[in-house]
């Protein structure tokens, strides 16, 4: 039902992710608004943001992702164009320039990022420019992947996938979220689909 | 032999049950000819392009490969066998590799029966049983008799309900409902679809693209060059004028024009001769086809989004067309339309917009559509609307422009044109959200109504773009598992921000109150 990379490097977490989950799908759904849940770093009805490391994680990816190409081109074009100072300057500003306004982009993007957990179901909030926000009701929730790319596996932070049965908007992924929360997120919904699937069936 | 006969009155009869049961025994003729339709073109390319006669080449060789598919296609007429179970039908199929399926009744959303010209003659029928999502079938049955198939068909649709196996404890069949004729469509509606439809020009456009393969040594392109230039020259004999020159133009597109409806009408009356639309309990059944007959069913809670649309044409005729989404696999079979040659993806081809109304009111448990509160747009969205012509108007007149002067200018005359396309598309476009489903209504020109229930909606999402901010909008898109990716999505556009939030709220929040069921 839900795919986790496990991770030989990240030793350091309390409990490794796939015992995790079984006990969390095995034992009776827990409910989320209850006080008594075990999760109190899940507040429900709170527009949540991502974790600070998600800020830095970004701004890296965002670094590498810009500078890289940039580089290539502006070195590519600095080599076919006459070498004239005033093209070297222009490669440089364009160097400064442009990768500081995509990290501004992706810093605020993930300012802008929220996701909120209630009785409802889950929903995530973005952009300033193009607004979004999206719900999946639980009992839409078809099943869920936890994933983690290198990066993220080196700050602790996972990619959360909801899908359902839709056709558009069939996977709702949210990423730079913090790896734990993710995977109490990801048990606590899948909780809530198998609850209001036997409510279904009776 | 039709499809139109009445139900055999006990399916049990005709299949007993926890009793392993075979396909047709001519049921590996079908399997050869489904294999060599593949294998065709290599084949004719090996038997009569592969080396001349004379020198020795073994044309008999192919003929292996023919041998090898009839043993191939026995084989698996010997080894595919299906069960009746209680609440499932269980498939044991497979060569080499055996594998054993079980379809539980209750999961089956489709049950297409098919039947070409051939199968009609020997009175036999392809069953298709299709579940939700994947690409493929759940089961392909080539081929049962034509009484074991319709008798197939109705135990699903009996058992298929949870309570119909309670109501009848002592093991008598439950009496198969009365079905109900909701829509039959007469020849004369059928030809009104092909005058509508457009099908035609694809068949007018394969058929030169065909012959221009196929003719040897470009005939075809110096047969209508000649052809051609004979007509331009017996033309030009007497039509030396612009005018007459124009007359011959109109002339020719004119046959053109009605070559294509003539082609048009022909198709659609191979696809919906006979079409009829019945509802037998839970379930709804089509049929249609003049040559080969289709047949298929699904029971109406599967049905995920409806839609009508109404192009110049349909209204016409007074007339519209009513499709749904089912959440069954799209894309069968890898080819590409099998789906719209098995599945059923029109309820109405053509009806009267009153008998597409009643259909939904019939089908839907929707007694309220169509809805009498048809909320507007916000006020300024045909300036919205407009904004994207404006721009393209005026980079296409300043292109004009560049070539022509001033006379470049007159492009901007299409601009009240487009204003007040605009404006009518906009006083015409609404929605309507009420606790039992969403509906958008859009065009002008071409209208298309768009509508689901509440428990077929899988996500809400609320979206505005720069250019919705600075109009004060937003839009809310919804998203219904086996929506067709080329129909329009099922979103209200251009609402005031305080609708859409409040429609966005008030939908995730009833969504989550009611249980999926697809």
């Amino acid at each position: 039902m839900t795919t986790i990379p496990i991770s030989t490097s990240n030793v350091d977490d309390e409990h490794a992710p796939m015992t995790a989950s079984e006990d969390h799908v095995s034992t009776p759904p827990p409910l989320p608004v209850e006080p008594a849940v075990p999760a109190p770093q899940v507040e429900t009805d709170v527009w949540q943001p991502l974790p600070l490391r998600a800020r830095t994680l970004a701004t890296i990816a965002t670094l590498i992702g810009t500078l890289i190409p940039l580089a290539i081109a502006l070195g590519v074009g600095l080599i076919a164009a006459d070498r004239q100072p005033l093209s070297f300057a222009i490669a440089g500003a364009l160097l400064l320039v442009i990768p500081a306004w995509t990290v501004w982009i992706a810093r605020r993007r993930w300012l802008r990022t929220r996701w909120r957990l209630d009785d409802d179901g889950f929903g995530v909030r973005r952009g300033h420019m193009w607004r979004s926000d999206t719900r999946v009701p639980g009992n839409r929730v078809q099943h869920l992947d936890v994933r983690r790319g290198p990066l993220e596996r080196a700050f602790g932070l996972a990619t959360l996938i909801v899908h359902t049965a839709g056709t558009r908007n069939s996977a709702l992924s949210l990423s730079g979220l913090d790896f734990e929360e993710a995977e109490r997120l990801r048990d606590t919904l899948a909780a809530r689909a198998a609850r209001d699937d036997d409510h279904d069936d009776a | 032999m039709t499809m139109t006969t009445p139900e055999p009155a006990a399916p049990e009869a005709l299949l007993p049950e926890n009793h392993e049961r075979r396909l047709h025994p001519g049921s590996w003729l079908f399997v050869l000819l489904q294999n060599l339709r593949q294998f065709i073109v290599p084949l004719a390319v090996l038997l009569f392009a592969g080396g001349r006669r004379d020198d020795g080449y073994p044309w008999w060789l192919p003929m292996i490969g023919v041998g090898a598919l009839v043993v191939v296609s026995v084989w698996q007429y010997l080894t595919f066998r299906y069960r009746i179970d209680d609440d499932r039908l269980i498939v044991r199929s497979g060569l080499l590799e055996r594998s054993v399926r079980q379809i539980p009744y209750s999961r089956i959303h489709n049950v297409a029966i098919h039947q070409t010209l051939l199968h009609r003659l020997m009175g036999v029928a392809e069953v298709r049983l299709e579940s939700a999502g994947g690409t493929k079938p759940e089961a392909q049955m080539r081929v049962l008799r034509m009484p074991e198939a319709l008798a197939l068909e109705q135990l699903i649709r009996d058992r298929g309900r949870a309570d119909a196996a309670v109501a009848a404890p002592d093991g008598t069949p439950v009496a198969a409902p009365e079905g109900t004729t909701l829509l039959a469509l007469s020849t004369w509606e059928v030809v009104k679809l092909g005058l509508i439809s457009n099908r035609g020009l694809i068949v007018v456009a394969g058929a030169v693209a065909l012959s221009f393969q196929v003719m040897p040594e470009r005939a075809m392109g110096r047969l209508l060059v000649e052809y051609g230039r004979e007509a331009f020259g017996y033309a030009s004999g007497f039509a030396t004028t612009w005018m007459a020159k124009g007359v011959v133009l109109m002339g020719v597109l004119a046959t053109a024009l009605v070559l294509i409806r003539a082609f048009s009408v022909l198709l659609s009356l191979l696809r919906y001769h006979g079409f009829r639309l019945q509802r037998q309990g839970r379930r709804l059944t089509v049929e249609r086809g003049l040559l080969g007959r289709s047949r298929s069913s699904v029971p109406r809670r599967r049905i995920q989004a409806w839609t009508q649309q109404e192009g110049v044409l349909h209204r016409l005729f007074a007339r519209r067309t009513l499709e749904i989404d089912t959440a069954s696999a799209r894309t069968s079979d890898g080819q590409g339309n099998a789906n719209a040659q098995h599945g059923l993806d029109a309820l109405a081809p053509i009806a009267p917009p009153d008998t597409c109304d009643a259909i939904v009111r019939d089908i839907a448990l929707l007694p309220s559509w169509p809805p009498q509160h048809w909320q507007p747009l916000h006020p300024r969205a045909w300036q919205r609307l407009m904004l994207g012509d404006l721009f393209v108007t005026v980079g296409l007149c300043a292109a004009l422009a560049w070539f022509f002067h001033w006379w470049g200018a007159l492009g901007l005359l299409w601009l009240p044109w487009s204003m007040f396309v605009a404006r009518r598309h906009a006083a015409r476009a609404g929605y309507a959200v009420d606790d039992a489903l969403v509906a958008v209504r859009e065009g002008w020109w071409s209208r298309t109504w768009r509508f689901a229930e509440l428990g077929k909606l899988q996500a809400v999402e609320l979206r505005q773009s720069p250019l919705d901010r600075r109009f004060g909008m937003a839009s809310v898109w919804l998203d219904t598992a086996g929506a067709n990716p080329l129909t329009t999505p099922l979103r209200l556009r251009f609402l005031s921000l305080d609708d859409a939030e409040r429609i966005h709220a008030t939908l995730a929040h009833a969504i989550a109150r009611r249980p999926l069921r697809w």
